[in-house]
């Protein structure tokens, strides 16, 4: 046992629990006014991109938009196939198969 | 509007079966959720870190970007505060992830809460979300049982035999990660409200990301979009 570490290790899940738990126990209980039922239904509309883009076009904290930059084609192929509704699984293998070639020829 | 190919999960369906399709759901993350957690144990137990330490850090933190952070500073020596501090910034986007999941759950005893708490992740909400808004609470269990023991399987098996893949991104794994909530949000997209909410963050979270090191573009573009579009939008209207 290294107590050092293990004090990193436990105040990380504490500090990682206090980002989770308090808002779900919160709101799971009462009913919630219009308007902040609304902002809930926008916010994974507005994660999910701010999550996806940057992991998209930044690379190394820099803007690359480029066609040599495999991950815009895989991008393209995720929106083409995504709006086609085929099968998620099949949709990010097609994304990860051509990031990877664009990869290995590049 | 083209018919989902996938049948929609529905609230009279048993808990197990909606479990399942969270499941099935999170099939095209478990591959690089579990190649990520190899990877993870690999380089921690390179960094000097012991499997046991390894695997009760991915246990309790449960958080991957953080985790993957947190290792280096804890090898070079940072101070714990630091470390700590870092996790809980690199962390904060689970607020917004435990405040829409939370309406699914009304009902659920405390105790349950506390636990699925613990479970929160970018992959589940992503999956949850873009099965169901508001969200189905056995769908996004079950999602997060899947991701979690890809995560968790993955790890031990880095610690004892290195990184199965010395580097992922040349086979593409790194991508399945936008990938997934690109395709998530593209399935969500139906209105013009809808895809100016999702340009917005998106190009929002860019440029953020591109000044500010860390993780608070998430935080920073998911709430200002979501919350502008709220002042703005009529709440009956939706």
């Amino acid at each position: 046992m290294r107590a050092d570490v293990w004090l990193v290790i436990v105040g990380m899940a504490l500090a990682t629990y206090l980002t989770r738990a308090p808002l779900l126990l919160a709101l799971a209980r009462r009913p919630l006014p219009p308007r902040l039922r609304l902002w809930l239904r926008l916010i994974p509309l507005a994660v999910l991109p701010a999550l996806a883009l940057p992991l998209i076009l930044l690379d190394q904290g820099r803007l690359v938009a480029s066609p040599a930059h495999p991950p815009l084609w895989g991008a393209i192929v995720v929106f083409v196939l995504a709006g086609r509704r085929v099968n998620l699984l099949v949709t990010v293998a097609a994304a990860v198969a051509v990031v990877a070639a664009l990869r290995a020829l590049g | 509007m083209p018919v989902p190919v996938e049948p929609s999960p529905d609230s009279r369906e048993p808990a197990v079966r909606r479990a399942r399709d969270g499941v099935v759901a999170s099939l095209a993350l478990v591959p690089s959720v579990f190649v990520y957690g190899t990877v993870f144990g690999g380089l921690a137990v390179q960094a000097g870190l012991r499997p046991l330490e390894v695997w009760g850090m991915s246990l309790l933190v449960f958080a991957g970007a953080a985790q993957f952070v947190a290792v280096p500073m804890l090898a070079a020596g940072a101070s714990p505060l630091t470390i700590v501090l870092t996790t809980y910034v690199i962390n904060m986007r689970h607020y917004l992830m435990a405040a829409t999941l939370a309406p699914a759950f009304r009902g659920f005893p405390r105790a349950w809460l506390a636990l699925v708490a613990h479970g929160i992740n970018d992959e589940s909400f992503a999956v949850a979300v873009a099965r169901r808004n508001p969200v189905d609470p056995w769908v996004y269990l079950g999602s997060a049982a899947a991701v979690a023991g890809a995560f968790l399987g993955g790890v031990p098996v880095g610690t004892q035999l290195g990184g199965l893949v010395a580097d992922p991104a040349r086979w593409g794994l790194d991508f399945a990660f936008p990938a997934v909530f690109l395709a998530l949000v593209a399935v969500q997209l139906r209105t013009r409200t809808d895809w100016l909410v999702a340009v917005a963050s998106g190009t929002l979270a860019t440029a953020v990301a591109l000044v500010v090191p860390g993780n608070w573009h998430i935080v920073v573009a998911g709430v200002v979009v979501s919350g502008v579009a709220a002042l703005l939008l009529q709440p009956e209207a939706t």
